[in-house]
């Protein structure tokens, strides 16, 4: 009986030991290691950062205002922060190899929350991210666009105003909340048009048990600060003047209602029918609205469809599939450019109802991840 | 038995805000190697395989997502209904990609009872025969979904 306490005391010894041990190494590391000053190179020259190592690269970017894409929140699970490092980023460690693919590491592609800053560092980066910003506002209003839908219309405090390409997104950061321990980023369209350069809208659709919408329908509130960063993504109008086709279903409405409002003020009148697809009448939006652009403005068709309408809801005007509406009322789409946002479903879809009206692939735009 | 360190990483992400709000095992006490063993004997002792449930509610789920959020019958007494969402999750196993959010509801008339099923639930079937922890809202009971499935 001795020896078995004896044995468990020293086992517990030994566990304790190892434990304590390992959290002095972890304490060592984030408070005593000195990497001294690095310099990070971007883009071959373009900006020269004298940074303090230690950090890690999506980090230490951040924190020089250069903000790459991470919907994590740097804990290594989405995948979002590649950055091709040319210099100094060491070898993959294995919190990075399974988010990379073999040809991200032939190209020395790196997951920027995974590689620590110990050294002078050589990185490139796409252009337009040295465009990004961190952002603070106040929501000053949020309304329910439907059941599932709301919009939030956010005054920017710091810095005051935005520039963006529209069709571009920001990426919200939904903050710690109960039942959700740390904080994340998360990918919504600037709903607004750019000449309304104080203020961000979003279209944010609720997603049962999701963090982020969690935190927007249960726990944001008129007058709270919200921060966000952006603009990202290609997703814009082409500089063609081919005619159009729009589909859209749910907070994919978000670009389109960037993109039309500004069209309008810009006076670009590229002819353009928008499908919009929703269930039922309630799940509609914007309808009154973009009828009334349809009736101002002779280059924009607006065709809103209900896949399975209810009597109460005296629907009269498409009904279908919107795939299926877009299959009826698109015909030779050849010469034409097409433009998606919504689910990966819904995407997939039209793609193919596009392709076989004869749309290249390379003329279908939409938001890769969505 | 001593858990690896690539299954420790594992578990670790499974917990709250580690991939997901509430993460993969609910309020389950059991530790992940015995949810998988409990769940890999009742389906063994079915005969059937993960690989053949996985199959057939991706053929289903494919059918909701087609119908884009209209209601769906998916086979006698099998009601689908797909709730869309955009952006992707990753799996808490490392390497294995990212799949899309949102949802398919998949009601059984006969008995009311309705489950709810994701593509990356669908992936940890298929590549783990893991259903996930009692008390996780995706948590599936592999006998009551086979019986649902019609397997
Ligand atoms: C470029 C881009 C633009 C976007 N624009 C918009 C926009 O304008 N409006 C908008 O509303 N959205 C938009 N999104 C989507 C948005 O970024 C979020 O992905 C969405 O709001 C859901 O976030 P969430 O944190 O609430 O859900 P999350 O918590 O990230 O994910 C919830 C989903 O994860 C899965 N899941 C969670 N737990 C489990 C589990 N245990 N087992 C299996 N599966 C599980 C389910 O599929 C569930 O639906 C955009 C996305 C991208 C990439």
């Amino acid at each position: 009986m001795t020896e078995l306490w004896v044995i468990l005391i020293s086992a517990g010894l030994v566990l304790g030991i190892s434990a304590a041990f390992a959290a002095l190494l972890l304490v060592a590391e984030r408070y005593l290691a000195n990497y001294g000053q690095c310099v990070i190179d971007v883009n071959r020259g373009s900006r020269r950062l004298e940074v303090r190592g230690g950090e890690t690269l999506l980090s230490t970017l951040m924190g020089r205002q250069i903000f790459i894409p991470s919907a994590c929140g740097g804990k290594g699970t989405c995948a979002y922060c590649k950055v091709k490092v040319l210099e100094g980023a060491g070898t993959v460690a294995p919190t990075e190899q399974p988010l990379l693919t073999a040809e991200d590491v032939a190209n020395n592609v790196r997951i920027s929350c995974q590689v620590k800053v110990r050294n002078d560092m050589a990185i490139e980066i796409p252009g337009n991210l040295l465009n990004v910003k961190q952002y603070t506002g106040a929501v000053e209003r949020i309304r329910d666009l439907t059941h599932d839908i709301k919009e939030l219309r956010i005054k920017l405090t710091d810095p005051p105003t935005i520039e963006f390409v529209p069709g571009q997104y920001v990426q919200l950061m939904a903050p710690a909340y109960k039942g959700s321990p740390e904080a994340v980023y998360r990918a919504y369209s600037i709903a607004s048009p750019p000449h309304d350069a104080g203020y961000v809208e979003l279209i944010i659709r609720r997603v049962p048990g999701g963090t982020c919408t969690t935190w927007v329908f249960e726990h944001l509130a008129e007058g709270d600060e919200v921060s966000f960063n952006g603009p990202y993504g290609e997703f814009r109008l082409s500089g063609t003047d081919a005619e159009m086709v729009w589909i859209a279903g749910g907070s994919g409405m978000a670009p389109f209602w960037s993109i039309v409002r500004h069209m309008k003020q810009a006076q670009i009148a590229r002819k353009c029918t928008y499908f919009f697809g929703a269930v039922r009448k309630g799940d509609l939006f914007f309808t009154d609205e973009l009828r009334q652009l349809d009736r101002e403005l002779d280059w924009f068709t607006f065709v809103p469809a209900l896949s399975a309408p209810a009597e109460s809801d005296q629907w009269d005007g498409a009904t279908g599939l919107i795939t299926e509406v877009v299959g009826k009322g698109v015909s030779d789409a050849a010469a034409k450019e097409g433009y998606l946002c919504g689910s990966g479903g819904m995407i997939d879809a039209a793609v193919k109802t596009l392709k076989g009206k004869g749309m290249p692939e390379e003329k279908i735009y939409y938001d890769k991840f969505t | 038995m001593k858990r690896s360190p690539q299954l420790q990483f594992v578990v670790d992400r499974m917990g709250p805000g580690g991939v997901c709000r509430e993460g993969f095992l609910g309020s389950d006490p059991r530790p992940l190697e015995e949810i998988l063993d409990a769940d890999n004997s009742t389906v063994a002792g079915m005969n059937r395989t993960h690989a053949q449930i996985a199959e057939r509610l991706q053929t289903v789920m494919d059918v909701a997502i087609a119908a884009q959020g209209r209601g769906v019958s998916v086979g006698p007494h099998l009601e689908a209904g797909w709730h869309e969402a955009m952006g992707r999750i990753p799996s808490p196993w490392p390497g294995e990609g990212t799949f899309s959010k949102g949802e398919m509801e998949l009601t059984d008339a006969r008995t009311g009872r309705t489950v709810r099923v994701t593509p990356l639930a669908v992936h940890l079937i298929a590549a783990h025969g893991f259903y996930q922890g009692r008390g996780s809202r995706y948590r599936l009971e592999p006998d009551e979904l086979a019986a649902m499935l019609g397997l």
